[in-house]
């Protein structure tokens, strides 16, 4: 699984009957440098989305067959599924999600 | 099956209800030219980008771990679990000399 | 497949059951003029391949979890064979 950041949704009238009802995220993976910082993957991925992910949030999603594993995607066509919602990140026993507030 | 680094944990807020009772790790990959530059250089000589890897076996921070990729990751469980990549062990110690 | 050599090994108390008591090696792949290409992967090692031989990785997920009798194994990687050392 990667982490993502949700950068925009997808949306499609003409799609496979399976796909019907289902919201299509444009993801931004974010991997994690050496600095232990979050810095954006160098593609942009298309997922499904299970469980009503909004702009802006950061998620988990899961790729390949392993995908349709999750709640209600048996029988569909995807390889992307979006299948958490991020709380929180810690690298290093530090807190890099949500962002450190700046201190006063 | 690769070997990585814990750096790191994820908690969710929501989750697909499958992923009950299972933790997050975030896993640098393992790579010769990091396990030989550790003296000197960035700890973070790397073999590929940060991943998150579904954890039952109660791997923590700075541990190293075999973890699984791609469909066998999700084979462990009962039932439907959108798993990719799945700590299947974690390392006492390795042993790893490259020819000279 | 891919070519391999055995380039060390991983010793694991605490993994999954259908690991339990198996020898697991770090393979380095090879390219066609046997030099190092790629990130070394873990394999299972079932036929006691030597430190440095060259081997044969399969990636078939059904073969190895066929190979632990474990349908639920999330191995994927196993050695099944040992390249002669001439050819």
């Amino acid at each position: 699984m990667l982490l993502a950041r949700v950068i925009g949704t997808v949306v499609s009238t003409q799609k496979d009957d399976a796909l019907q009802g289902r919201k299509l995220l444009l993801l931004r993976p974010l991997l994690v440098d050496e600095a232990g910082q979050f810095r954006p993957g160098p593609s942009t991925i298309v997922a499904v989305d299970s469980l009503g992910a909004g702009q802006g949030e950061t998620v988990l999603f899961c790729q390949g067959s392993s995908a349709r594993q999750a709640a209600g995607m048996a029988t569909v066509p995807v390889d992307a599924v979006v299948t958490g919602i991020v709380d929180n990140v810690d690298v290093n026993n530090r807190t890099i999600y949500p962002e450190p507030k700046a201190a006063k | 099956m690769r070997l990585g680094h814990v750096i790191g944990k994820v908690t969710l807020s929501r989750q697909d209800p499958s992923y009950r009772g299972g933790r997050f790790l975030l896993v640098r990959p393992w790579a010769p030219s990091f396990a030989q530059a550790t003296e000197g250089r960035s700890q973070n000589q790397t073999a590929g980008p940060t991943l998150v890897v579904y954890d039952n076996l109660g791997a923590g921070l700075g541990h190293l771990i075999g973890f699984t990729e791609g469909s066998e990751a999700s084979k462990p469980f009962a039932e439907a679990t959108p798993v990719d990549a799945y700590n299947a062990a974690i390392a006492d110690e390795i042993f790893h000399q490259p020819p000279q | 497949m891919i070519l391999a050599r055995v380039d060390g090994v991983m010793v694991s108390t605490v993994c999954h059951p259908s690991l339990r008591g198996c020898r697991t090696v770090i393979c380095q792949p090879l390219n066609e003029h046997g030099a190092a290409e790629g990130t070394p992967v873990l394999a299972l090692d079932a036929h006691g391949a030597g430190q440095h031989q060259r081997v044969l990785v399969s990636t078939d997920g059904a073969a190895a979890r066929a190979q632990v009798g474990d349908p639920k194994s999330p191995l994927r990687n196993t050695i099944i064979a040992i390249l002669d050392a001439s050819s």
